[in-house]
Formats: structure tokens, sequence, C-alpha cells
């Protein structure tokens, strides 16, 4: 436990100097907020709450690409590997958490007629799997930059795909405009239950991706024995 | 050059060419006594101090040579590892023991596989053939890297030193004596505002942090300077002492005769430790 | 002097002329120092005296003790040991014999 929150809070500092990260996780979110603020109702909402995706997951991203290089060395010293990646998902859980609350606070005061409620699941949901996507996505892609690449496509296809088509229940944050429509259009319960199924599933699968990422390039070789 | 200052030199000097501190308080008592005698300026009576260091440590014939045949158990034992790249073999069949207690240095010309092998030994790199044994805990020092870019310091001893078991406190207090070693008095600064040798330094630490019974260390000696590279090879001698078993790869040969086991990969990556 | 060949020369005999000038009395660095060159061998600085005077020390051929000097603080004095005496006298008669044959040749004029 200790090394696991070891590694969470030396995530949370490392993040907190890299002042690139910073600006964009604050900025980025309240830019497609007030982009679509005069749209009908509800748009601003459904930008945010993907806007706060993307920045999580490109925080994620970051973090798991500076780490790589420390890593074997942790393992050297003790750290099993459950606890690597772990530790750096509790930081960033944290961090999303701490992100997402004032913009809950913001919907609640400046959209009326809306499901708090389900929008404050929709924030939960994108906490749990934003950086999930992320870091799974940098164990899986060595270079920040092609990892940067597939964000911004899978993002840009969210935004772009018919949510009822069934080729958009692949991209990992289709939860977010499905309780979406539950939450701003004040539709059938069987919305949200399916952005829930959706939000859980994904988050279980790409906790699998990274699970198995990280295991395999961190792990033990056959030929060494340690007695 | 003031007399004070050069002697402060010399004690320092003597210190980082392995003379013992008692005959180092007597070398520079009598020098001291010689340049008030004379009254010559101590760069023209003696020259510089790193060059008379050398002289009274080339005098006395070095630091006691430890009886050989004290070694402990065997802590690596790495036995016929074979390691190639698509067609190209860079290992063939190496082997390799250290005991606790010895040094062994890893030579062989640029490409020959060094860094390889030092990988294969610390479970970093998969081996085609081959098997490693590892007797206790180990410690790695990479040539570059292996530092965090955005901690400190102090945050990197805690971090390294909470795998290794150790409470924070401890754990940086160790990380600020060894870095004194090498002459390096760690600040408030982030990793990636050090200079390369310091940098390094911090590595080097890292290595040794917790007191792994093995130290496995790939030429971490790049960007030292003079000072700091004696001050390097007096720590690896101090944890030979301690009963560790240190393996270092080098291309730098002027320390050889002093270390326990030399593995020469040069001859085609076939090689088996003397 | 050519100071190159001044340098070898010393490098081959300097102990010697030390244990030499020891075996008359006990020293200490700088006074050697002194004598040595008051002897004809030049100016001998502190950073070549005194690590031969450690590696006679070393292979016991001297022996050390510190004495209070008057008025500022020890000074470090040498005394030939008996080994050393021994060496002195053999490296004497050899060096005669070898000082003779040099000079001969040097002195021979080309055949005619």
């Amino acid at each position: 436990m200790t090394r696991t929150l070891t590694v969470a809070e030396m995530t949370l500092r490392e993040t907190a100097r890299r002042r690139g990260v910073l600006v964009m996780l604050l900025v980025l979110p309240l830019a497609f907020y007030l982009a679509r603020r005069g749209d009908h109702l509800g748009q601003s909402i459904r930008f945010v709450c993907l806007g706060l995706s993307w920045a999580l997951s490109t925080a994620a991203l970051f973090v798991g690409s500076a780490a790589r290089s420390l890593e074997p060395r942790l393992r050297l010293s003790g750290y099993r590997t459950h606890q690597l990646f772990l530790g750096r998902l509790v930081a960033l859980w944290g961090l999303g958490v701490a992100l997402s609350a004032p913009y809950f606070v913001l919907i609640r005061f400046d959209q009326h007629d809306v499901r708090y409620g389900a929008i404050a699941v929709i924030m939960l949901l994108g906490v749990l799997v934003a950086p999930l996507f992320g870091l799974a996505v940098s164990a899986l892609l060595p270079r920040d930059l092609e990892g940067m690449l597939v964000l911004l496509t899978v993002v840009g296809l969210q935004m772009i795909l018919d949510p009822a088509g069934n080729a958009a229940r692949v991209l990992p944050f289709w939860y977010s405009r499905e309780i979406g429509t539950y939450a701003i259009d004040h539709t059938s319960v069987g919305y949200l239950d399916r952005g829930l199924l959706h939000g859980a599933v994904t988050a279980v699968l790409l906790l699998i991706v990274v699970a198995v990422a990280f295991g395999i390039r961190l792990r033990r070789r056959p030929h060494v024995r340690m007695v | 050059m003031r007399y004070e200052i050069w002697l402060a030199a010399l004690t320092d000097e003597l210190r980082r060419h392995g003379v013992g501190p008692d005959l180092a308080g007597h070398v520079v008592a009598e020098a001291a006594a010689h340049l008030r005698d004379s009254g010559e300026p101590p760069l023209r009576a003696f020259g510089p101090p790193s060059a008379y260091a050398a002289a009274v440590a080339d005098s006395i014939g070095g630091p006691a040579q430890r009886a050989r045949g004290v070694v402990g158990p065997v802590r690596l034992r790495a036995v016929d590892i074979t390691k190639g790249y698509g067609r190209r073999t860079v290992l063939s069949g190496v082997s390799l023991t250290v005991h606790a207690g010895q040094v062994a240095a890893i030579v062989g010309a640029n490409g020959s596989g060094k860094s390889t092998f030092l990988r294969i030994c610390a479970g970093l790199t998969g081996a085609d053939g081959g098997q490693v044994e590892l007797h206790g805990t180990v410690g790695y020092c990479p040539q570059a890297g292996g530092t965090a870019d955005f901690l400190r310091a102090d945050e990197h001893f805690a971090l390294v030193g909470a795998g290794r078991g150790m409470p924070r406190g401890a754990a940086v207090r160790a990380g600020g004596r060894q870095a004194s070693a090498l002459d390096w008095t760690p600040g408030g600064e982030q990793a990636r505002q050090l200079s390369g040798g310091t940098r390094q330094k911090l590595n080097l630490v890292l290595a040794g942090l917790g007191d792994p019974d093995i130290l496995l260390l790939d030429e971490p000696y790049q960007g030292f300077d003079r000072g700091t590279y004696l001050d390097f090879w007096h720590e690896v001698w101090q944890w030979r002492d301690r009963g560790r078993a240190v393996v270092v790869v080098t291309h730098l040969l002027n320390q050889l005769d002093r270390v326990d086991v030399v593995l020469d990969l040069s001859a085609g990556g076939a090689g088996v430790a003397a | 002097m050519d100071q190159d060949r001044r340098a070898q020369w010393l490098r081959g005999v300097l102990d010697l002329c030390v244990l030499g000038l020891l075996a008359r009395g006990d020293s200490y660095g700088y006074e050697l120092a002194q004598s040595l060159q008051s002897a004809g061998l030049g100016v001998i600085q502190g950073g070549t005296l005194y690590p031969v005077l450690l590696r006679l020390q070393r292979s016991g051929l001297v022996t050390v003790y510190w004495r209070e000097g008057g008025g500022g603080p020890a000074r470090k004095y040498y005394q030939v040991s008996p080994a050393g005496r021994t060496v002195l006298a053999e490296a004497s008669g050899q060096w005669s014999a070898f000082a003779g044959g040099v000079g001969a040749i040097l002195q021979e004029r080309t055949a005619p």
C-alpha cells in the first residue's frame, strides 16, 4: 500500500511541475465549454465532458511516457508491477476528481433543466475511464507523438460519429453521449443503463490492457533466477 | 596559490588517491613545514596538489592489498549467455561469476555487447540462451536515463527507497550521504535542471540506495570530472570492502589492476571471466 | 645542464644520495634539500624529494620520528636504518665502478 501511494504521490508532484500539462488540463475543458455555450441547450455540457476526458487522457499519456525510463529501476528496487500502474492511476483519478468538481459546480449553476445526477455520473465515469485510456495508449505506443495522434483520432471520431450507430459504441467515451442524451433531452432511463454498462465494460477492458501491457514490459525474464 | 588553499586541496587529493588518513596527515604536515622553511610558493615546490598526491600514492604502493581469497558467497552467476539480434550474434556463451566482496570489470570495444550483457544480468533484457542466478538484491545504473525529469533528488531517494522498504527520512538521509561521497550536495533542483554529470551522480546514488548486495554499473561516469571519477572508484572499493559484489562495465583500463575479475568481450562476443 | 638528462640521472641516484646524507646524521626534508643543493646536485623540489623519502621509509631503509621544533610545529626526522647502511655500503662500491666506467668512456678522445 505504501509503495502504491508513494508512486501516486510522486506522480502528482511531477505533474504539478509540468506547466504545459497543467495549463492544458485547466484551459482545454473550459474552452470546450465556452465554445458551445451559445448553442442550444446542453451542447456545452456534452463538449465539456468530452474535453475533460480528452485532457485527462492526455495527462495520463504524458505521465505514462515520462515514467518509462524509471520503471526498470523501480522494478529492481522492489516494486511489483501492479503497484507501479495502480499508483499512477490513483494519482490520475484524484487529479480527475479535483478537475471535474469545479465544472460540475459550474454546470449546476449555469445550466438549467438538466438531470444533474446523470451528469455527475458522466463525470465520474470520465474520471475513471480517461486515465485508463491514456495510460493504455502510452503502454502500447512508446512515443508520445503517436499516442497523441491516437487520442486526437478518438476524440475526433467521438464528435463526428452518430452515437446511435454501432460503430460509435467501440469508442471509449461513447457512454458520455448516451448518458448525456438522458440527462439533457430527458429520454428514457434505458439510455442511462446502456451508458453505465458501456462505461463499466470499457473501464474493465482498459484496465486489463494496462495490466497486461505493463506486465509484459516489466516481466521477470525467464533466464533469471532470484535466490 | 596560497598555502592554506593548496594544503587543503592536497588533503582532498590524498583521500581521493586512497592514502589513509594518518599518513595523509603526516604528508600534509611535512609539506607545510617544508613550505614554511623554504618560503617557496607551493606550486613551485610541489606542483599541483593532484600531481603530488598521485606521486605520494605511487610511492606507498597504493592502499594495502586485501588478502585475495577472502571472498564471500556467490552473488552473481551467469552461465553461457547467448544473445543475438536478427542474424547478428552479440554474445555467445559468455559466463561470469562474482562473489561478495569482489569487483568485476567488463571490458571490450564499442558494440561488443557489454551493456547488453549487463542488462541481461539485471534481468532487464531477455537472453536467447543461458542462465543467470542472482543471490540478493540488485542495484543497476545505466549509462544514461533512469531518472525522472520533474522530480527533485530527495524525491527520487524517497521513491526508490520505498521500493526497498526504507522509511522516507532514512532513504533521504542515505541518499544524501552517498551523494556527498561523490562530492555533491543535492538541493531543491529538479533532475532536468541538473548538469549532465550531476544527473549521473544521482543515477549512481539511486543504484546504491538501500545497500543492494549486487551492483551492476554500466559506465556510470559519463560527464564526471577527474576528481569525481576517482571518487566513483573510491566508492567501488568501499562497496567491495563492505562485502558487496560490484560489476562495472568500462572501457577505461587504468583501474584494472585493482579489480578481482575481468571479463573481456572484445574477442567476438565469447568470453569466460578469469 | 640539460634538465631532462639531469632528471634521468637523479632518478637513478637520488635515493642513494639521500641515504648517504642521512648516514652522516639524522635530518628532515628541507634540510636534506639544502644539503643536496650545496653538494652540487642542483635544486631538488619538495615534490621530488618527499616521495623518495616515502619509498625509503616503505622499504625499511630509513626510520622516522617526529621532533618538536623550537617555537614551531613538529618536524618529521629521518634516520638511516641498519638495512639502509647495508644498501648504502653496497651501492657505494657499485657506483664507483659504474661511474668510473662511464668516466673512462666519456674522457676517451676519438682514436687517431
